[in-house]
């Protein structure tokens, strides 16, 4: 569904993703890892189209999108939840939903639809719809994150470490989140330092070190192998 | 700030003509009124999408220009100037935005002084059109279809600048609470996550520009037929000056803000007459004591006050 072959993006003149190959398919949950600057955001920024990639080519659905500007590709279902849950602090809960919504294939008609769904997924939100985002805790303001991007319908969502500050009880029900989303058809593109989590919910996994794909394979095979566990798994 | 209080203040604001009962002060409340509406339109664009220009005041002069040249030269309506001088001005903001907004931050601001000058320079020299450095005088005064009503005098003309500005007022606020005004904000916050939630920032951007330049074009054409004489200078980094200290001192991104910044500096303009050219100076004083102890305007000390009050109240 999501084709990226041979991605190259430059910060000035120095390049930080050397042509970067990966793929998920329809459905599929698909993990980035990597150490510190590997380059995991920029790829999905890259995907995004917040940032130009300077080679190589996106592919989603067999149509090229690395041309397109970001809202476009969004249109398109391919939907960045930033790193960090990024969140415009003065807005509220509802009107992080309302600007998710922009660009939702089903338009007005599948507000309200959409808008239950994702109060059944986050029903926190549902009582904090007036809260300005800057005044909740670190796991409400992943879930407004989410949530936000859920509300654009996407066919592929692009998690850039979620689990990022978050209580360990937190990344469970996070965790359990994904994997909702998962079972409802959205293919997921999880960018996550916890390595281990990654790989447990994944089904297949790209290990990339400073702008390269060194590692790519099933989640469970990676998770065996001595060099992810080495570097990534601590043992 | 005024919330419930509106009826009132439209009130006070309604007699006020009858109050001051002098006509020289009636005339400062049209200046006011005009600068006012001036200042919210500025404080689309410096407040709203947080981008600083330095080329409004060229708007204000297109619109001056347009409903001037229009009704004196062919046969407009004096009251459908003000709407021929939005749709001109607005013609040339889409274009001046749709070039300049590529570029965001201390660079738009600089393109946005190119382009200010460019038209200051186009307005002294095209004689022919504007009649250059000399002006335009005996400019029809503002009328209204089928009612006879003299406009040349101020505490007439000041309720259809009052109108004007309370009109665009509400505007602003239904606009700011719409979802084109929420993707503003969320531009001005951050561009790249607004980007990332699917907003088209340089669309949205260049949408609040041309509003913007649309609105400085109806007070500019209210201003020429309001004085009766206009000139290039109404396009000078004077005017540039004077309207980003109503936005600044008054408050950006709020709507009472700008509306008293305008009042300050007419009133200001006014008292500090006799020190002449000294004014600037002073003006330039109150600009940067602003930036300095007062980032929010004058509306942030209300804020403050009103702060403390409730603080006071719930101990
Ligand atoms: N805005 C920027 N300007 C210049 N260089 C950048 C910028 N953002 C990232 N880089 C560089 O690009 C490389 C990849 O960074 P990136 O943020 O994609 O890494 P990452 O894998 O997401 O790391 P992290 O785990 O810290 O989030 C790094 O060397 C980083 O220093
Ligand atoms: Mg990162």
């Amino acid at each position: 569904m999501l084709k990226v072959s041979g991605l190259k993006v430059r910060y000035g003149n120095r390049e930080a993703l050397h042509g970067i190959d990966l793929e998920v398919g329809t459905g599929e949950i698909v993990t980035l890892v990597g150490s510190n600057g590997a380059g995991k955001t920029t790829t999905l920024k890259a995907i995004s189209g917040i940032l130009r990639a300077t080679g190589g080519q996106v592919e989603f659905g067999g149509e090229r999108i690395d041309r397109l500007s970001p809202h476009a590709i969004i249109a398109r279902g391919v939907v960045h939840v930033p790193e960090g849950r990024l969140l415009f602090a003065d807005m509220t809960v509802m009107e992080h939903l309302e600007l998710g919504a922009l660009r939702a294939p089903s338009g007005k008609a599948g507000y309200a639809r959409r808008l239950d769904w994702v109060f059944e997924l986050f029903p926190v939100l549902k009582e904090r719809v007036a809260q300005r985002a800057g005044t909740m805790s670190g796991g409400q303001q992943q879930m407004v994150a989410i949530a936000r991007g859920l509300m654009a319908e996407p066919k592929c969502l692009m998690l850039d470490e979620p689990s990022l500050g978050l209580a360990p009880i937190v990344v469970d029900t996070l965790a359990d989140t994904i994997l909702t989303l998962h079972r409802a058809g959205i293919a997921i593109l999880l960018v996550e330092q916890r390595v281990d989590l990654a790989l447990r919910l994944a089904d297949r996994a790209y290990v990339l070190e400073t702008g390269r794909v060194v590692l790519s394979g099933a989640a469970d095979a990676l998770a065996e192998d001595d060099r992810v566990r080495e570097a990534y798994l601590g043992a | 700030m005024i919330k419930g209080r509106l009826p009132l203040v439209v009130a006070v604001l309604g007699i006020l003509p009858f109050v001051v009962g002098n006509a020289y002060l009636q005339h400062m409340l049209v200046l006011w009124a005009i600068y006012a509406l001036l200042a919210l339109s500025l404080n689309m664009i410096v407040g709203y999408l947080g981008e600083l220009t330095f080329g409004h005041a060229a708007f204000f002069g297109i619109g001056a220009y347009t409903s001037a040249i229009l009704s004196m030269n062919y046969g407009l309506p004096v009251w459908l100037g003000p709407f021929a001088a939005a749709i001109v001005a607005a013609f040339f903001g889409a274009v001046i935005g749709y070039v300049a907004l590529r570029i965001v931050g201390p660079q738009f601001a600089i393109l946005t002084l190119g382009f200010g000058s460019i038209l200051y320079t186009i307005t002294n020299y095209w004689v022919d059109l504007t009649r250059g450095p000399m002006g335009i005088s005996n400019i029809p005064p503002f009328s209204l279809p089928g009612l006879d009503i003299d406009f040349t005098r101020a505490d007439r003309m000041y309720y259809v600048a009052l109108v004007v500005l309370l009109l665009v007022a509400y505007g602003c606020r239904a606009l700011m609470t719409s979802r084109t005004g929420r993707a503003f904000i969320a531009v001005r916050e951050n561009a790249p996550l607004a980007a990332s939630t699917g907003i088209d920032v340089f669309h949205t951007k260049l949408l609040g520009f041309t509003i913007a330049t649309a609105l400085a074009g109806v007070g500019g054409a209210l201003y020429g037929h309001y004085l009766r004489v206009i000139t290039p200078d109404l396009m000078s980094l004077q005017y540039v000056a004077a309207l980003i200290i109503m936005v600044i001192v008054g408050g950006k991104g709020t709507i009472i803000g700008p509306i008293i910044g305008a009042g300050i500096y007419v009133a200001l303009l006014e008292a500090l007459r006799v020190v002449g050219s000294l004014r600037l100076v002073v003006f330039a004083a109150l600009l940067t004591l602003c930036v300095i102890f007062l980032p929010g305007g004058l509306v942030s000390l209300w804020r403050r006050y009103a702060g403390r009050q409730a603080a006071g109240g719930a101990s």
